[in-house]
């Protein structure tokens, strides 16, 4: 078969493709198509089907067809809209400061070479094995009002003159969530962007050297279009993750003091396992799949430009 | 800073040299405290573990514990709470939904990675978007699903919950490590008249090991940092996984035994940290070359 296509050079690659064509390869993908039919694709179309119906699971009535009263109910609903802001600072707040410090590190760090740059990045990527509700309990003790180690430092600093409430003040909480979250979220970007500085290609660096290129042109005009979409990319993945981040919230703060730090992860799983509304937590789960999409489609173009 | 026409000779210019090391000053200062803002609530965490609960909330908090003590690890074992279940309920599950995935996963990422077929495509994008998919939206028909197969409550729910974001992302992950895989390889056994089978068997998966491990782990963590499922799908608290477990029993048995909170931590996290580190290097790897750069 592989003497056709030397025998054939114009067109070896299709040749090729249609001498190792397997059938039984193709149903491999199958059961992974079974799987996500199942605990997926049942359960976004079961979603729909329920943010159109009025359903208590503590009724024990069957759920009822209401049309779009859910969704009319969602736009008079103060607390989705604040749900909606909070989601929307808590993600692009982190997502933003940690990737402009794991640029800082991935740059300061790129001219370190052997065991030292090996050490030192396997020490900054620490935080990123420690689970999430640890990082939240972690930070939660820190934060404490008295015996809190924050409290400590910045009281024998003179920065404050009484311990500071970080999770029970409804300005300070949220701010004080997003804090553990960067520490939590900052490896990610300051590994991938390392990697990406790594790929840059060396003749490129070389002849902006010889340009006599200063440290900061270097910086802002050579390397960073070349981490353009990296960052692009990593940060969108991110963006997704903290779309669904539950566990760090819940675990400081239960989306309190009032809804002062409830994104809608928190709000859709009070809805559905404290009130049982099942009905209502689908609809505002409809609405957020949307939101989520666009930014699937943005994220997917961008691979797709790249590829 | 042109240290291309320094380094040949960097000490017979002494005043290039000390403006190359106050530049290296700062960024030293700037990398240090990187560290220590990486590292010092990870040492706050292991030093508390140690500490008495009354040390633990000294108003003047003590850098090292004054009195170390082992009490609060074997506290762990010894209380009302069963925190070597919740341990074990953990490794179970997370270790089990590592497994399934990579194991559905690959044939199908070699498929899409290799085959031609029509579908291909769709299939590709679409689990792309199923990993983006967040998950409350589907906690409550999950749910109600679970309850039907009367799976609510038990090891084999939980693994069906963390195989909505396990399965996507290994497919995805291992795509991207079979892509990496040159075709010629395949091509070479071929030739020497190797059946399909036997190629994927021992020339592929030798290759991809490293792909497979790293994947496990991937999904193993995200499997072990995941809260809201446990919590909704589980009721009897014998059967909860550690991190559920620590959010349930916070407000009762450690509310202010912060020694025994972080002792507790601590056993948490150390799972997650020796499997990271094991595979850190082809971690970097797989999420460089395909997950993300290459995709």
């Amino acid at each position: 078969m592989s003497a056709t296509s030397v025998e054939r050079p114009v067109k070896p690659a299709s040749a090729r493709k249609n001498a190792e064509r397997v059938p039984w390869i193709d149903w491999m993908v199958l059961p992974t198509v079974v799987v996500l039919a199942v605990v997926i694709g049942y359960p976004v179309i079961y979603t729909l089907v329920l943010s159109a119906t009025k359903y208590n699971m503590l009724d024990m009535v069957p759920p009822k067809y209401i049309g779009g009263a859910n969704y009319r109910h969602l736009f008079t609903d103060p607390i989705f809209w604040t749900s909606l802001r909070n989601t929307a600072i808590y993600t692009f707040g982190s997502v933003i400061i940690s990737s402009l410090l794991g640029l800082t590190l991935a740059l300061l760090t790129e001219s370190l070479t052997g065991w030292r740059f090996r050490s030192v990045r396997a020490l900054l990527l620490t935080p990123w094995a420690v689970p999430f509700v640890v990082v939240a309990f972690l930070f939660r003790y820190m934060y404490l009002q008295n015996g809190g180690v924050i409290n400590a430092v910045l009281l024998d600093l003179g920065l404050i003159d009484k311990p500071v409430l970080w999770l029970n003040n409804s300005y300070l909480a949220l701010p004080a969530i997003m804090v553990a979250n960067i520490w939590a979220m900052m490896p990610f970007f300051f590994l991938l962007l390392s990697a990406a500085l790594a790929a840059i290609p060396n003749e490129v660096i070389e002849s902006a050297r010889i340009d006599r290129a200063g440290t900061w042109s270097m910086v802002f005009q050579i390397k960073l279009p070349f981490l353009r979409s990296a960052l692009f990319i990593s940060s969108l993945l991110m963006i997704i993750s903290n779309f669904n981040d539950f566990a760090k919230i819940w675990a400081m703060t239960q989306g309190g003091p009032g809804y002062s730090t409830t994104t809608l992860v928190v709000y859709v799983y009070r809805l559905a396992f404290e009130n049982f509304n099942f009905g209502y937590a689908s609809a505002i789960g409809v609405v957020w799949l949307v939101l989520l999409l666009v930014f699937a489609l943005v994220y997917l173009r961008a691979v797709r430009v790249k590829a | 800073m042109n240290s291309m026409t320094m380094k040949p000779s960097p000490s017979e210019n002494p005043l290039a040299r000390r403006g190359v090391s106050a530049g290296r000053i700062v960024k030293y200062l700037a990398i240090a405290l990187a560290l220590f803002w990486s590292l010092a609530p990870v040492y706050w965490m292991l030093a508390t573990s140690f500490k008495t609960e009354l040390e633990a909330t000294r108003i003047d908090p003590t850098l090292i514990p004054v009195h170390p003590t082992l009490a609060n690890y074997i506290g762990l074992g010894g209380q009302s709470l069963p925190f070597f279940a919740f341990f074990v309920n953990s490794v179970i599950s997370c270790l089990a939904t590592a497994i399934i995935a990579v194991v559905i996963a690959t044939p199908a990422a070699y498929a899409l990675s290799r085959a031609r077929f029509r579908l291909r495509g769709t299939i590709s994008y679409s689990v792309l978007l199923f990993r983006m998919l967040p998950l409350v939206v589907m906690l409550a028909p999950l749910y109600l699903l679970l309850l039907n197969v009367q799976l609510l409550d038990s090891v084999g729910g939980l693994i069906v919950g963390f195989t909505t974001f396990g399965l996507p992302f290994a497919v995805w992950m291992m795509k991207s490590f079979i892509d990496a895989v040159p075709i010629e390889v395949e091509e070479a056994a071929r030739v020497d008249g190797y059946p399909r089978w036997q190629i994927l068997l021992r020339v592929v998966t030798p290759l991809i090991l490293p792909g497979l491990l790293t994947t496990g782990t991937f999904v193993f963590m995200e499997a072990w940092n995941n809260l809201i499922y446990p919590l909704t799908f589980m009721t009897t608290m014998d059967k909860q996984t550690l991190p559920a477990a620590l959010v349930l029993t916070f407000t009762g048995q450690f509310k202010t035994d912060w020694g025994g909170m972080m002792a507790a931590s601590t056993v948490t996290t150390l799972p997650l940290m020796i499997a990271f580190f094991a595979v850190q290097r082809s971690m970097v790897r797989g999420l460089t070359s395909g997950a993300v750069a290459g995709a």
